[in-house]
């Protein structure tokens, strides 16, 4: 059978409720935030280990901010991974569908092995410097993290050649189900995912040591410490992730020429403009902190820029055998998509204020007191909650009723 | 068609419903525990009641941990699960409840960031400020099940959806509400439990009888409504589900359903009256006993949904038998019956694809793979094993097993076989010689 007759006899045949473009875009979004917190939670988590593997009160000190990071990252990791993966199933369904089933067992192990690493994050952080099964935890949270984004990396792959996949599928003739075998992988493409860990982590202490600075309980020269160690990390990681990019733009399939992609390019220029300002930062006289929120800003650019040239790099594996992720029938549902983005504004709002707080508190020494705006913001938010679901309520009353004896 | 996993003994769907019922432990905990933690809090404050406080702090960070990283974890499990065991049943759920699943992201990203701001902020914000955080986390997070019902019923009673291709046709069917309200009384049940397990290590006596009592007050509640949602759920299924539930429900399945609830409300009620009686394996106990009852509830709707993944459309084995003119979908029955499955599905070797005396052998096991091992594993044990079920319907001979096959045409809860006359009798055969040689 032909790859492209066999994807298009893979592709559902239920079409999409909007038009793929909105999709795609969505897809990219939220992958470009959920890979950022990816690189956090290994990062964070490196450096947990290596703080209380180094010791001292400065790294001891460090560990324990990370070993708490960590926990919260993975579980941000884990929440904006949920978007992505959904998209993916929409707009890519054969691509996804075929790699999972042919490696499955790791599909699954995927899950426990996350559950091991981030249950340990939490042992790591709750036991104390002194126990070793604290550190134990997590050197074995590290490597089950590790493991995860390999087994994610080669399901990702494996997607791309869709011209194998009926081959690792069949041995001697037969169908082989076990799902036990990893297929593929690209070390150069899992690098490249993997060493940014550091780099985000380096910008993240920096915003560390910003964000705190103004707390008057705080060690101002520890901060100090804090930030110029970041800057050191963020800008040498950087500069090896740029060697880490070229060498995984010389693995691409030279046909594709990649290198000449608009939208790679973009993302290249930003990924150097940013290892400049690095540079830079570093010697900002109040130390690199001082420039953390636009290190900030260009590190996200930079991974939105990536997370975009994935994507079209994607369309060309895809278009080898034909397909576009433009091809899916739309079978417009406005009612749906209506619900999806107005919960998505309404959510926004709920969520700013969640996190606005978390803000302000966590830069008071003490007990924060809200003002009556903040206030105001959170009766808001509950209010909004409250007639999401009494307009839900109401619209599901007019169709049940609409709908019953029919 | 996509590659078959399979999973000895246990079959892949099985590795699908273990992964799912754990789930509903740490999911309905978190839509329900925070409505007990804020009225605590609430009181705490009220009362001036420190050691009450301290309860709710345990209660969260356990509601933290077991619910974002097992919970949250054992939910995505689902979706790969699923992915890997029927992903043409997923694909096409996603494919018409996209927005659904996004709108209910959207409420776990309020979930998530809340959980942790008030897990982590008692002593860090003013106390009114903590409490509408915690207002906001049961609303949202409670407001998930209300979205992810809509959803999970669809797959038992598509209801007008079959005709429309509507969104809403299919969200808002006849079992939506009943199985709201049973989903949101049970998971009261379950938050008591779980505060009783926390509230067995408080070291102050008031403290822990007062929390033990709200909870079994609170359980008690549970229980009994769910109790009466489950007679109102029961009574709105279809006619043709009852009928496969009487074909299909073991009498030990529904003592499984039965007893437990019976033995948990009891628990609640001992609870309410003598708080202080309960210690943290008594409390386990409950649980385990408690998960016993949602687990035959869940095998039970698992088991009313055959012969479909998505009823009135796609068959448990994930062919698609009827069309459906609303969304432009044509039936698989047709095209596989003219062409050959084998021909025509996209994950068969290609020595499988033409018939012949060489491959007839291999093919069978290729077709019994395809038709039958969503639910059949083809070993000599475990899960509905075909070699046991064969030779228990007597069938040594090709021929009547070809008969079998086509007879299943009229069963309630079973797929008919798809294919064409020689994919059939090569099935046959295969079957009949797995059930003798017992591989």
């Amino acid at each position: 059978m032909q790859t492209g007759t066999m994807l298009s006899l893979l592709q559902d045949p239920m079409g999409v409720p909007f038009y793929p473009a909105v999709f795609q875009a969505l897809m990219v979004l939220t992958f470009a935030l959920h890979i950022l917190f990816v690189n956090l939670s290994v990062g964070t988590t490196a450096l947990a280990v290596f703080g209380r593997l180094k010791g001292g009160e400065r790294w001891t000190a460090l560990s324990r901010g990370m070993g708490k990071s960590a926990a919260a990252c993975v579980s941000t990791a884990i929440l904006l991974g949920v978007a992505p993966l959904l998209f993916v199933q929409v707009i890519y369904d054969p691509f996804w569908y075929a790699s999972n089933t042919l490696s499955a067992a790791w599909v699954i192990a995927f899950v426990f092995v996350m559950m091991a690493g981030y249950g340990s994050t939490y042992v790591f952080t709750m036991r104390s410097e002194a126990d070793r099964l604290g550190l134990a935890a997590g050197v074995f949270s590290l490597a089950m993290f590790l493991t995860a984004g390999f087994t994610m990396h080669a399901l990702n792959f494996q997607m791309l050649q869709p011209e194998k996949w009926l081959g690792w599928y069949t041995q001697a003739g037969a169908a082989v189900t076990s799902g036990l075998v990893l297929h593929d992988f690209s070390l150069p493409r899992f690098l490249h995912f993997i060493v940014p860990a550091f780099a985000a982590t380096g910008v993240y202490l920096m915003l560390y040591a910003r964000y705190f600075e103004v707390r008057p309980d705080l060690d101002k020269e520890h901060l100090s410490w804090v930030g110029r160690l970041g800057g050191g990390l963020a800008f040498w990681t950087t500069g090896v992730q740029t060697l880490a990019g070229l060498g995984w733009l010389l693995s691409l399939p030279p046909e594709f020429r990649f290198y000449a992609h608009p939208v790679f390019m973009l993302a290249a220029v930003l990924g150097a403009s940013l290892l400049f300002f690095l540079y830079e930062a570093r010697r900002s006289p109040g130390g690199p902190q001082r420039l953390a929120w636009p290190a900030a800003g260009g590190l996200l650019a930079t991974v939105l820029a990536m997370a975009a040239a994935r994507e079209a790099l994607r369309g060309l594996y895809v278009g080898r055998s034909g397909f576009t992720a433009m091809s899916h029938r739309v079978n417009l549902d406005l009612a749906s998509t209506a619900l999806f983005f107005v919960t998505f504004a309404l959510g926004l709002v709920v969520l700013a204020w969640l996190l606005s707080v978390a803000y302000q508190a966590g830069r008071t020494a003490g007990r924060w007191e809200a003002g009556p705006r903040m206030r105001r913001w959170g009766w808001a938010s509950v209010g909004l909650l409250a007639a999401w679901l009494a307009v839900v309520a109401g619209l599901g009353v007019v169709v049940t009723l609409k709908n019953a004896g029919s | 068609m996509y590659p078959v996993w399979e999973v000895p003994y246990l079959t892949a769907g099985g590795v699908l419903a273990l992964i799912a019922t754990f789930h509903m432990l740490p999911s309905h905990l978190a839509t329900s525990a925070m409505w007990l933690s804020v009225y605590l809090e609430g009181k705490a404050y009220r009362e001036e009641r420190p050691e009450l406080l301290e309860f709710v702090k345990k209660y969260s960070k356990f509601l933290l941990v077991f619910s974002y990283v097992f919970g949250s974890l054992s939910g995505v499990g689902i979706w790969f699960s699923a992915t890997v065991a029927a992903p043409r049943g997923i694909s096409g759920l996603i494919h018409n409840y996209v927005w659904g699943w996004a709108t209910e992201w959207v409420f776990f990203l309020i979930e998530v960031a809340g959980i942790f701001l008030y897990t982590y902020s008692f002593d860090k914000v003013d106390r009114r400020t903590h409490l509408t955080v915690g207002w906001v986390f049961a609303a949202a997070s409670w407001t998930t099940m209300v979205v992810i019902v809509g959803i999970l019923t669809f797959m038992l009673t598509p209801g007008r959806w079959l005709a429309t291709g509507g969104f809403f046709d299919g969200f808002f069917n006849q079992t939506y509400w009943p199985q709201l309200l049973l989903r949101t009384t049970a998971m009261f049940a379950l938050a008591a439990a779980f505060a009783v397990l926390v509230a067995a290590r408080l070291k102050d006596e008031r403290a822990r009888a007062e929390v033990v009592r709200a909870a079994g007050v609170t359980g008690l509640a549970g229980t009994l409504l769910g109790a009466a949602c489950f007679a109102w759920y029961h009574a709105s299924l279809p006619a043709a589900l009852h009928d496969v539930l009487d074909a299909l429900l073991t009498p030990a399945l529904g003592r499984w359903m039965l007893y437990p609830a019976l033995a948990v409300g009891l628990y609640f009620a001992v609870l309410a009256f003598k708080p202080l009686r309960v210690g943290t394996a008594a409390a386990l106990g409950a649980i385990v006993v408690l998960f016993a009852s949602v687990f035959a509830l869940e095998r039970a709707r698992e088991l009313i949904r055959k012969p479909y993944l998505m009823p009135g459309m796609m068959y448990s084995n994930q062919i698609i038998g009827a069309d459906l003119p609303a969304k432009g979908v044509g039936s698989d029955a047709g095209r596989f019956a003219r062409t050959g499955i084998l021909a025509a599905a996209p994950f068969v070797p290609e020595g499988l694809r033409t018939l012949g005396d060489s491959n007839r052998a291999e093919a069978g096991r290729m077709l019994a793979l395809l038709e039958c091992s969503a639910c059949h594993t083809l070993q000599e044990r475990g899960l509905r094993p075909l070699p046991r079920l064969v030779r228990g319907l007597g069938m040594d001979d090709p021929a009547a097993m070809t008969g079998f096959l086509d007879a299943l045409e009229g069963y309630p809860y079973m797929p008919p076989f798809v294919g064409n006359q020689a994919e059939k009798e090569a099935l046959a055969a295969y079957l009949v010689a797995l059930a003798r040689n017992g591989r």
